[in-house]
C-alpha cells in the first residue's frame, strides 16, 4: 500500500488532529486533516493566524508528531519512526526554508548551504563544489564567505533556500518564505522557487498568507480552526 | 565542520568563554602547582632525614631498630668493616656508636641521643658538618661535643662550656664524661635538634667503657640510583659473613623510616583527592556555562534539528566545544604552571615568614618544587576529560528539546 502510494503521491495526510494543551486546557490545532500531494506540486496552505497552517507543515515536516492520523512521506510512514530515523528522513527528503532564515549566525553562506550536506556525510571538496554551484544557481555567489548578520533579509533568504535545496530533496517545506520580504524581494525569491520546481521537479509546499504566494500557488488549500475549509487548483 | 562550528560558538561568547577557560586556567595551574611544591617539600624532609642522620643504608644487630640501646649494638664490628672495605661498589660508610643519656650544664638537662661519629669519616657521609652555625665541627681530640642551638639555649651553654654527658653502661652502670663545646649546629629539623648531640666515638666508648662496639655502619652508595645494587650485593657479602646465624640485619632508608615512605605515599593518593575536588568545582562551572551556552541557542539547535542534525551530532558538538576549552585552559595553565615551577625549582619559594612551622617538619624554609612529566600528562589527560563530563548534562538536555518548541525560541 505504502509503496504504491510512493509512486503518485510524495506526501499523504490521513485524518490528523493535534490537540494541545495550553495551562491543562486542550486546544484542537487540527481536526481530521486529510490531503495528499503530488511530487512536483507548487501548494500554498493559506489561511488566518491560529488556523493551524505551521503545525500542519511541522507536522508533514515530521518536526512535530499528530496526535492522531496518519502520515504517509514519500511512501513511508512516519508514525513509528525514531527521533534519529525522522532526522535521517528530513535530512535525504526535506528541505525547509523558514520565515526568520534560521542561518546558523557563526556560518558563511557557503557554511551553511554546506552544512546539511556535511550532515549527511558528502566529503568537504564536494560540499564547496556543490554549494557554490547552488549559491551560483540562486545569484549570491558573491555572498558565499559573508556570514549572516552580513546579508541583507532577501540574501539570507536565498541562502536558506540554497541550504533546503542542498541535499537534492524531494520536498520543500516553507513556512512563511515572503514575511520578512519587501515585495520586490519576496517576488524574486518566488520566481527563484517557481524555477526549482520547475527544472527541479521539486515539490514546494508553502504555509503563507502572502497574496503574492498564494496567486503563484498550482494548488490553494485554505485552514480555518483546523479543516480545511478550501483546496482547489489554480489553472 | 563540527570543530570549526564548535570553535566559532566558543570565540561568539568571549567573555562567557575567557571565564571558563580563565577558571580552567587557574584549576590547572593551582593543582600542577601544589603537587609540585608538596613533592618539593616531601623530597626536602626525605633528604634532609637521610643527609643529617640516616643515610640511605645502615647495617645493625637485628632488633637494633624496634630497640635502639646500647645492648643491641655491635660488639665485634671487624668483619663488616672488612666487608665494607672489600666491597667494589665504590661506596663510602661511617660507623657510629649511640646511646640514650643525658646531658647536663650547670642549669639544666636534656634527654638526648649522644652520637659517637668518627669526624672525617661522618663529614663524607652526612651532612651534620654543614650546620655547625658557631664553632667548629668535631676535631681529632677527645671529649669535644657539639650541640645544637635549642640544646645549647635549653642549657645556656655556648661555646667552650662544659657540659655532663652521660648514659647506661652495658654493665648497668652509669657512665659519664664532660665535654667542652666545640660547635653549635643548626639543622633545617627542629625535632631532630632539640635531640640530637655529638661527639667522638672514642668519647662515647670511654664513656660507656666499651672497646670497639658500633651501633650502626651508615652507608652511602654515592648515588642514590646506585642504592638497589648496592643494597643488593651487600646483602649478600652480609649473609656470607653473618652465616646462618643472622647476626647483622640490613636496611634501606625506606625498611628505617617506614613512616615517612608511607607518608609519601599517602600522599601521592591523597593528590587523586585533591584532583577529584578540582574536577568537581570544574565540572560545575562547566554545567553552569555550557547551560547558559545551550540556553542560548536553543533556536539553532532547533533548526538543526529540523535540517537533520542527528541527537548524536548535536550532542558531540556541545562535548567538542567543552573539549576544545578545557584543552586550551589545560594548555596555558601547564604552560604557566610549568614556567613558574622552573623559576622556582631553581630559586626555590622562600617561606621564611613559616620558618618555625616548616623547621618542625624538617623540611627548610625555602622550597624548590619538583615537577615531573606524569603530573604533566595526567592533568593533561584528566582537566579536558573532566569538561568533557561536565558537559553531558547541558549536551543532555539539548537532545532533549523539542524541534518545534526549540525554534520558536527566540
Amino acid at each position: 500500500m505504502d509503496s504504491q502510494v510512493a509512486r503518485t503521491e510524495i506526501i499523504r495526510v490521513e485524518d490528523v488532529t493535534k490537540v494541545y494543551h495550553d495551562n491543562g486546557v486542550p486546544v484542537n490545532a487540527l481536526r481530521g486533516i486529510s490531503l495528499a500531494v503530488s511530487p512536483g506540486d507548487f501548494s500554498v496552505i493559506a489561511g488566518p493566524s491560529g488556523s493551524g497552517k505551521t503545525t500542519l507543515l511541522n507536522i508533514i515536516g515530521t518536526l512535530d508528531k499528530p496526535s492522531d492520523g496518519k502520515i504517509i512521506l514519500d511512501g513511508e510512514n512516519v508514525a513509528s519512526k525514531t527521533r534519529r530515523e525522522l532526522a535521517g528522513i528530513r535530512l535525504k527528503k526535506i528541505g525547509f526554508v523558514f520565515q526568520a532564515y534560521n542561518l546558523n549566525p557563526v556560518l558563511t553562506a557557503l557554511e551553511n548551504v554546506e552544512f546539511t550536506m556535511m550532515l549527511r556525510g558528502i566529503d568537504a571538496r564536494e560540499r564547496k563544489r556543490r554549494g557554490m554551484a547552488l549559491l551560483e544557481q540562486l545569484g549570491i555567489a558573491e555572498l558565499a564567505h559573508k556570514r549572516p548578520n552580513e546579508m541583507s533579509g532577501g540574501q539570507q533568504q536565498r541562502v536558506a533556500v540554497a541550504r533546503a535545496i542542498s541535499n537534492d530533496p524531494r520536498l520543500v517545506l516553507a513556512d512563511e518564505p515572503t514575511a520578512n520580504l519587501d515585495s520586490g524581494t519576496a517576488i524574486k525569491l518566488l520566481k527563484l522557487m517557481e524555477k526549482l520546481n520547475h527544472e527541479g521537479g521539486i515539490t514546494f509546499v508553502f504555509s503563507s498568507h502572502d497574496p503574492q504566494v498564494i496567486e503563484r500557488a498550482h494548488r490553494l488549500l485554505i485552514l480555518k480552526d483546523g479543516h480545511i475549509v478550501t483546496d482547489k487548483t489554480n489553472q | 565542520m563540527i570543530s570549526k562550528i564548535a570553535w566559532r560558538n566558543i570565540l561568539r561568547n568571549k567573555r562567557r568563554s575567557l571565564i571558563l577557560t580563565a577558571s580552567i586556567v587557574v584549576g590547572v595551574f593551582a593543582l600542577i602547582l601544589a603537587r609540585a611544591f608538596v613533592r618539593g617539600f616531601m623530597e626536602q624532609m626525605l633528604t634532609n632525614q637521610i643527609g643529617t642522620d640516616v643515610g640511605y643504608i645502615q647495617i645493625h644487630k637485628p632488633g637494633y631498630q624496634a630497640d635502639p640501646g646500647i645492648d643491641n649494638s655491635i660488639e665485634s664490628p671487624g668483619l663488616i668493616k672488612e666487608m665494607l672495605e672489600g666491597d667494589s661498589t665504590m661506596l663510602r660508610y661511617s660507623e657510629r656508636l649511640r646511646t640514650y643519656g643525658l646531658i647536663c650544664s650547670a642549669y639544666n638537662s636534656a634527654g638526648v641521643s649522644i652520637v659517637g661519629i668518627i669526624p672525617n669519616e661522618e663529614k663524607k657521609i652526612t651532612t651534620i658538618s654543614q650546620y655547625i652555625v658557631k664553632g667548629e665541627y668535631l676535631g681529632d681530640g677527645t671529649n669535644q661535643i657539639i650541640i645544637s642551638t635549642a640544646i645549647a639555649e635549653k642549657l645556656k651553654a655556648g661555646l667552650g662550656d662544659k657540659v655532663v654527658i652521660m648514659a647506661s653502661q652495658p654493665d648497668g652502670n652509669i657512665g659519664s664524661e664532660g665535654c667542652r663545646v666545640c660547635g653549635i649546629y643548626e639543622t633545617s629539623n627542629s625535632g631532630f635538634d632539640q635531640t640530637h648531640v655529638y661527639a667522638s666515638i672514642q668519647t662515647l666508648r670511654q664513656m660507656l667503657n666499651v672497646r670497639n662496639m658500633v651501633s650502626e655502619f651508615v652507608i652511602d652508595p654515592v648515588r642514590r640510583t646506585m642504592m638497589p645494587v648496592v643494597l643488593d650485593s651487600l646483602r649478600k657479602e652480609l649473609q656470607a659473613v653473618s652465616g646462618p646465624s643472622n647476626r647483622y640485619e640490613i636496611m634501606s632508608y625506606e625498611q628505617m623510616l617506614p613512616l615517612f615512605v608511607m607518608q609519601l605515599g599517602f600522599y601521592d593518593q591523597m593528590f587523586y583527592v585533591v584532583y577529584g575536588i578540582i574536577a568537581i568545582a570544574l565540572i560545575f562551572g562547566i554545567i553552569d556555562v555550557m547551560l547558559m551556552a545551550v540556553l542560548e541557542r536553543t533556536h539553532e539547535f532547533g533548526v538543526a534539528m529540523a535540517v537533520g542534525m542527528s541527537n548524536g551530532k548535536i550532542f558531540r558538538m556541545i562535548l567538542v566545544e567543552a573539549f576544545l576549552l578545557g584543552i586550551a585552559g589545560t594548555i596555558v595553565g601547564l604552560v604557566i604552571a610549568y614556567f613558574t615551577c622552573l623559576d622556582l625549582s631553581r630559586f626555590g619559594w622562600d617561606l621564611s615568614m613559616f620558618a618555625a612551622s616548616l623547621r618542625s617538619w624538617g623540611s627548610g624554609s625555602k622550597i624548590f618544587p619538583i615537577l615531573l612529566g606524569s603530573d604533566v600528562i595526567k592533568a593533561a589527560v584528566i582537566i579536558p576529560f573532566v569538561t568533557v563530563i561536565g558537559s553531558v548534562y547541558p549536551a543532555m538536555k539539548a537532545i532533549r528539546l523539542h524541534p518545534v518548541d526549540a525554534i520558536r525560541s527566540i
